[in-house]
C-alpha cells in the first residue's frame, strides 16, 4: 500500500517525466494542385464537318441545310490553309445579313453578360474571372470594339477549333 | 461586292476559277544545300487520268499530241469526226515540246496497283505504294514538297511549293506525309482551283465581312489574349500546310482577287478556246499558270486527269488526251514568257500509269472499246497498264535537246530524286529514303 507521501513522489516523477519528453512537430501542410483554366481539358480538334456546321448553328440559331455543308466542305477542302479558309468561312457568315449578332447597344448595356454569354456559346464554358474582367476591360476601354469583332475574335481563336 | 446571280452570270457556265495575285516572290537562289543547282525552278506535270503509250507516243490513233510530239501522223477519221477545235499550238507553228528535252517512250510504273491515288501518291512520293494505300490518310512515305523544304538550303516556305489538283476526293492529301520528321511543317500549299473558285465557292466564301485596320488590331489583341489562355496550339497537321503572317496575306488577296476576276468574266474562256472546249485538265493548267505568274514558285505538281473517261468512252479520251497536250505546250509557254522563271524552270511530264491493251465491254459512238488499267500486282497477263512515257524539257544549257530514248529502264520513283537533283538538294535527303540520281535513267535527259 502506497502512501500519500509515495503517490506524490510518483505523481511528481510521472510529471517531470513527461514534461521532458520532446514535443512532437506537426507540420502542416497542402498537396499540390495544379490549376488549370476550364479550357485545358479541350484536347479533341473538330472535324471539318463539325466546324463548319457548329460555326453555322452559333451564329444562324439554326441548322445549316445537307446543300450549304456540302458548299463549304467542298470549299474547305479545295485549300490546303486550313486556317486560312476557316477564317474566310467565318467571314463570309459575318458578312451575311440572316446571322444572330447582338447590336453594340445590346452588348454595351452589360458588358459583363454579353461575354460570359459569348463564351458559353462559343467556347461552351463560363469565362474565369480573369478572361471577363480583362474582356469588361478592354471593350469599355475601347469604345470602338463592336460586338461582330468579339463574335470574330472568339471563332477564329484557337480554343473554338477544340472541344 | 458582286452579287451571286451576277457571278454566275459572268463566270460563266464552264468557269471553274480563277486566279491573280499581288506580290511577286524573289526569284530562288543560285546554290543549294549541298548540290550545285541545275535550275531554280521544277514543274511536275502529272499527265495522269491513265494514258496508254499506245495513243500517247506509239500514235496508233496518229498524233493526238502534236504540241508535245515530233510528227503529223493523220488521226484516225472517227476520232477526228468528234474532236472539239483547239486554238493553234501557244509554242508556235511547227515548234513541239520534244524539241526542248529528251523523250523516254518506254518509262515504266513498276510496281503496285494501277490505280489514280496509286500512281499520284508514286510519283509524288518517289516510293511504289501497295494495295494497303490508304485514301484517307496522308502518304507514309515524305511528298517531294517535304523533302525539298527540309532538305533545301535556305529554308522556303510554302509559297514556293505547290500541290494543284484537278480534282479533291483523297488528292487533298498528297501535299505532305505523316512520316517521322517531316510533315505539315515541310509541305506544299495544296489547292484544287476548279472547286475553290466556283460558284459554289463564291457562295460561301465570295462575300466576306472585311475589317480596318484599327478594328483588325482590336480583334488580334482579343484573340491573343483568348489564345494565350488556352494554351494549346495545332498539332502538326491540324491546320493543314500554314502560312505565315505576309504569306498568308499574300494568299487571302490572291484567292479574293480570283473571286473578283472570276466575277468580271475573265475566266470564262481564258485560252480563247471557244465556250465549252476548256475542260477540267485544262483550267487546273490555267491556274497554274496563275500562280506562276504571281508567286513563281521553286516547285509545283499539277494533274490532269480527264482523259480517264477512257473507261466508258475510247474517243473522248482521245479528245481529251489531246485538250491535255494544248494545256502542257500552253503551260510551257507561259513559264517561257514569266520573268524569273523562262530559262530557269525544267518541266517533267508523265502519266501516273497507262491503260489496259484489252478493251472492256462498253463501247463508244465509234464502236471504240473503253479501256480500264487494272495491271495485275504478280506480273502476269495485261500489264501495259504500266507502260508510261516520261518528258523532260528545259533550258539547251541543262536539258538535251530533241533527244529520244526508246529503249530505258526508267521507271516512276526516279522523278523525285530527279526533281531533288535538279534543285541541289539530292545528297541532302538521308540515304535509302529515295532511289539514287546516280542510277537514275532520267540522268541521261541533263548535260
Amino acid at each position: 500500500m502506497l502512501t500519500r507521501k509515495q503517490i506524490l513522489h510518483l505523481f511528481l516523477a510521472v510529471v517531470l517525466v513527461a514534461g521532458c519528453s520532446k514535443e512532437k512537430t506537426f507540420v502542416y501542410d497542402v498537396n499540390t494542385v495544379n490549376v488549370n483554366p476550364e479550357s485545358g481539358d479541350k484536347s479533341n480538334v473538330k472535324t471539318t464537318t463539325e466546324f463548319i456546321s457548329i460555326a453555322y448553328s452559333d451564329l444562324y440559331g439554326t441548322t445549316i441545310s445537307q446543300g450549304n455543308l456540302y458548299k463549304l466542305n467542298v470549299a474547305y477542302t479545295s485549300f490546303g490553309d486550313k486556317k486560312l479558309i476557316e477564317d474566310r468561312i467565318i467571314r463570309n457568315f459575318l458578312n451575311d445579313p440572316n446571322v444572330i449578332i447582338p447590336s453594340d447597344t445590346l452588348m454595351r448595356n452589360d458588358i459583363a453578360a454579353f461575354i460570359t454569354s459569348s463564351y458559353k456559346k462559343f467556347f461552351n464554358r463560363l469565362p474565369d474571372e480573369f478572361e471577363k474582367y480583362y474582356l469588361v476591360n478592354l471593350i469599355q476601354t475601347d469604345t470602338d470594339i463592336k460586338s461582330v469583332e468579339i463574335y470574330y475574335s472568339m471563332m477564329t481563336a484557337t480554343e473554338y477549333r477544340y472541344y | 461586292m458582286t452579287n451571286r446571280r451576277e457571278f454566275i452570270k459572268k463566270a460563266g457556265v464552264a468557269a471553274a476559277g480563277v486566279f491573280a495575285v499581288p506580290y511577286l516572290l524573289p526569284s530562288g537562289r543560285l546554290f543549294a544545300a549541298t548540290g550545285v543547282r541545275r535550275a531554280n525552278h521544277v514543274v511536275f506535270c502529272l499527265y495522269a487520268g491513265g494514258v496508254r503509250n499506245l495513243e500517247s507516243v506509239m500514235k496508233a490513233e496518229g498524233n493526238l499530241m502534236p504540241n508535245m510530239l515530233n510528227g503529223n501522223e493523220s488521226i484516225s477519221p472517227d476520232i477526228a469526226a468528234f474532236m472539239q477545235p483547239l486554238p493553234a499550238n501557244p509554242l508556235g507553228a511547227g515548234n513541239t515540246l520534244q524539241s526542248y528535252g529528251t523523250l523516254y517512250k518506254n518509262f515504266r510504273y513498276n510496281s503496285g496497283p494501277t490505280g489514280h491515288y496509286n500512281g499520284h501518291t508514286c510519283a509524288i512520293t518517289g516510293a511504289y505504294t501497295t494495295t494497303d494505300l490508304s485514301i484517307k490518310d496522308h502518304p507514309t512515305n515524305p511528298t517531294v514538297f517535304e523533302y525539298y523544304r527540309k532538305h533545301n538550303s535556305p529554308a522556303q516556305t510554302a509559297l514556293n511549293s505547290w500541290w494543284i489538283s484537278n480534282a479533291l476526293g483523297p488528292y487533298p492529301a498528297l501535299n505532305f506525309s505523316k512520316y517521322p520528321g517531316y510533315g505539315a511543317m515541310f509541305g506544299a500549299n495544296f489547292i484544287a482551283p476548279t472547286s475553290l473558285i466556283s460558284v459554289d465557292g463564291y457562295d460561301v466564301l465570295g462575300n466576306q465581312m472585311t475589317f480596318g485596320s484599327q478594328e483588325q488590331a482590336a480583334i488580334s489583341k482579343m484573340r491573343s489574349f483568348m489564345d494565350h489562355n488556352f494554351k494549346r496550339s495545332f498539332v502538326d497537321g491540324d491546320a493543314g500546310v500554314t502560312n505565315s503572317g505576309p504569306d498568308a496575306i499574300q494568299l487571302e488577296q490572291f484567292i479574293t482577287k480570283s473571286f473578283q476576276d472570276a466575277s468580271s468574266g475573265l475566266y470564262t474562256d481564258p485560252w480563247g478556246a471557244g465556250i465549252g472546249v476548256m475542260n477540267n485538265d485544262m483550267y487546273n493548267i490555267f491556274f497554274t499558270e496563275e500562280i506562276i505568274k504571281q508567286f513563281k514558285p521553286e516547285l509545283i505538281v499539277v494533274n490532269m486527269q480527264d482523259v480517264d473517261i477512257c473507261h466508258t468512252d475510247f474517243t473522248s479520251y482521245c479528245n481529251n488526251l489531246r485538250k491535255a497536250d494544248f494545256a502542257v505546250a500552253h503551260l510551257w509557254n507561259t513559264i517561257q514568257n514569266t520573268p524569273g522563271m523562262a530559262n530557269d524552270t525544267i518541266m517533267i511530264i508523265a502519266p501516273e500509269h497507262g491503260r489496259n491493251q484489252n478493251g472492256n465491254s462498253i463501247l463508244d459512238m465509234n464502236g471504240r472499246k473503253a479501256l480500264d488499267h487494272t495491271a495485275s500486282l504478280d506480273g502476269t497477263g495485261d500489264q501495259m497498264a504500266r507502260d508510261i512515257f516520261c518528258m523532260v524539257v528545259g533550258p539547251p544549257s541543262k536539258v538535251q535537246q530533241g533527244q529520244v530514248i526508246s529503249s530505258s529502264n526508267g521507271e516512276s520513283i526516279e522523278v523525285i530524286p530527279t526533281i531533288a537533283n535538279i534543285l541541289g538538294f539530292d545528297n541532302d535527303v538521308p540515304a535509302g529514303m529515295l532511289k539514287s540520281f546516280n542510277s537514275c535513267d532520267l540522268k541521261t535527259a541533263f548535260i
